[in-house]
């Protein structure tokens, strides 16, 4: 074999720098993290609530969180597998998905800090840009969007998110240049399109579609829309369910969960500090016998 | 060539970062909260280029007098000719930590405070004041025996044969 030149020497690794934990997983964006944590000095203890919405493959997780040296401490959190609770049981990360979780995220916090009566938000929801109004008693909550790593292109879901916990009562900053319906062009959005959006109308529009070209595709793809029975032309109604059953009641219902089941433990227990001392002091005692049975003298005590 | 007299000269190494913490500064430094009365300590972070200080108040300590969005006004003795000048400066809350030399004082003060509310509770009268290490206990050597040590007569040729 040709002598190949060892890459990475000894030095190589003594020298080595490691990034901080989160970046080395690939899980936090340090530059926009600290942009977003950062508090005014003269503003002292005050919190800076950031409304954080990440998606998995099958869930959407939107909580609003704040930081403490300790580590972050969550206000509320909401998640998409809750949304069966108020009646959505497919389609858990599409927009219209996000909407719900944003716009429960929103209610609960609200509720949480009992502001919700004061800060109905957009009950209709209609695609337009809405700015929470300060009433007069409490000025409204506020909240940055952290979307973490994400691209943020237009109609991505984050904004889904966004919008939906816009419409929930929460006073993000924002512009209406990412939401989907909007125009590159005329540099305007359209409500109508970003309210088809809301309301699933892509998804209905692609099953209508699937439907009269690829009827199998459809069987295969929307299977479990078809188990439930939901058609393309009553999505809107069941989102809008969904809306009303949400500002109802956005508490978190808490599931009931057996204890986990005690497993074999396959390797040693590690001792506590008490344990390792006492361990120690019963074996020097057994020493320290042993000797006195053997000899006395020119034993050290060690 | 003249020798520069810059505002970072000679600060090469003073500035630069330890060895492997280079890059992104943690957190917890925009976490931190100052309040005006605060002992801080002046440590340049030299990756952080804006609202360094004069490469001077690197490890003074002072109080702080103001604080504003991203700074800290700090109030720190230097000595200018025959007097010291309290000079007042503003500083980048990344160039400051926490100073501890307070510390104690503080926790002695909370400790007084209890131990004299208590004291007051039961109706005695304590001093808290602290009292400097005074000279130790005498005490008697135990186990003393007399060992009498004479020097032993000089002997030439044991030395010789373990000295070459």
């Amino acid at each position: 074999m040709p002598y190949v030149k060892a890459q990475k020497s000894k030095s190589y690794f003594k020298r080595y720098q490691v990034k901080f934990k989160r970046r080395r997983e690939g899980k936090t964006d340090y530059r926009a993290r600290t942009r977003l944590i950062n508090q005014d000095k003269n503003k002292y203890n005050t919190p800076k609530y950031r409304l954080v919405a990440r998606f998995s493959n099958k869930d959407i997780i939107a909580q609003v969180v704040h930081a403490s040296i300790a580590g972050d401490i969550v206000l509320a959190a909401a998640y998409a597998h809750e949304l069966p609770h108020y009646g959505l049981e497919v389609g858990l990360t599409n927009y219209a998905a996000a909407y719900c979780v944003g716009l429960l995220l929103a209610r609960r916090v609200l509720k949480q800090l009992e502001m919700d009566d004061e800060y109905e938000g957009n009950v209709e929801a209609t695609g337009e840009d809405f700015t929470v109004e300060p009433a007069e008693s409490r000025r409204p909550f506020r909240a940055l969007l952290d979307v973490g790593l994400v691209r943020t292109t237009t109609g991505n879901r984050v904004f889904g998110v966004l919008k939906g916990a816009l419409d929930g009562g929460v006073d993000i900053p924002h512009s209406e240049k990412r939401f989907a319906g909007f125009d590159k062009d005329s540099k305007q959005l359209d409500p109508e399109v970003h309210r088809k959006y809301i309301f699933g109308g892509h998804v209905a529009a692609y099953m209508r579609t699937l439907m009269e070209d690829e009827p199998e595709k459809y069987q295969s793809h929307f299977g479990e829309y078809i188990k439930r029975g939901i058609e393309p032309e009553n999505m809107e109604g069941m989102y809008k369910k969904v809306h009303a059953a949400i500002r109802a009641d956005p508490t978190c219902k808490k599931s009931e969960k057996e204890p986990p089941k005690e497993h074999k433990r396959y390797n040693l227990k590690k001792l506590s500090y008490e344990e390792r001392k006492a361990k120690l002091i019963d074996r020097l005692k057994a020493l320290n016998s042993a000797d006195a049975v053997e000899n006395d003298s020119d034993e050290d005590d060690d | 060539m003249p020798a520069g007299h810059g505002l970072r000269c000679r600060t090469r190494d003073l500035f630069a970062r330890p060895f492997r913490k280079k890059g992104y500064i943690p957190l917890s430094t925009y976490l931190r909260t100052y309040k005006i009365g605060d002992y801080v300590d002046i440590k340049v972070n030299g990756a952080v280029h804006k609202g360094m200080p004069h490469k001077f108040y690197h490890g003074r300590t002072g109080r702080v007098w103001n604080v504003t969005k991203r700074a800290i006004g700090v109030e720190v003795n230097k000595q200018v000719g025959n007097r010291i000048i309290r000079k007042r400066i503003h500083v980048r809350v990344e160039h400051v930590q926490p100073s501890r030399c307070a510390e104690e004082f503080k926790l002695r003060k909370l400790k007084n405070d209890q131990l004299k509310a208590e004291a007051k509770a039961k109706g005695e009268v304590i001093s808290t004041k602290r009292q400097p290490e005074g000279p130790k206990p005498g005490f008697m050597v135990e186990g003393a025996t007399l060992e009498t040590v004479t020097p032993i007569p000089y002997d030439v040729v044991n030395d010789l044969k373990g000295g070459y």
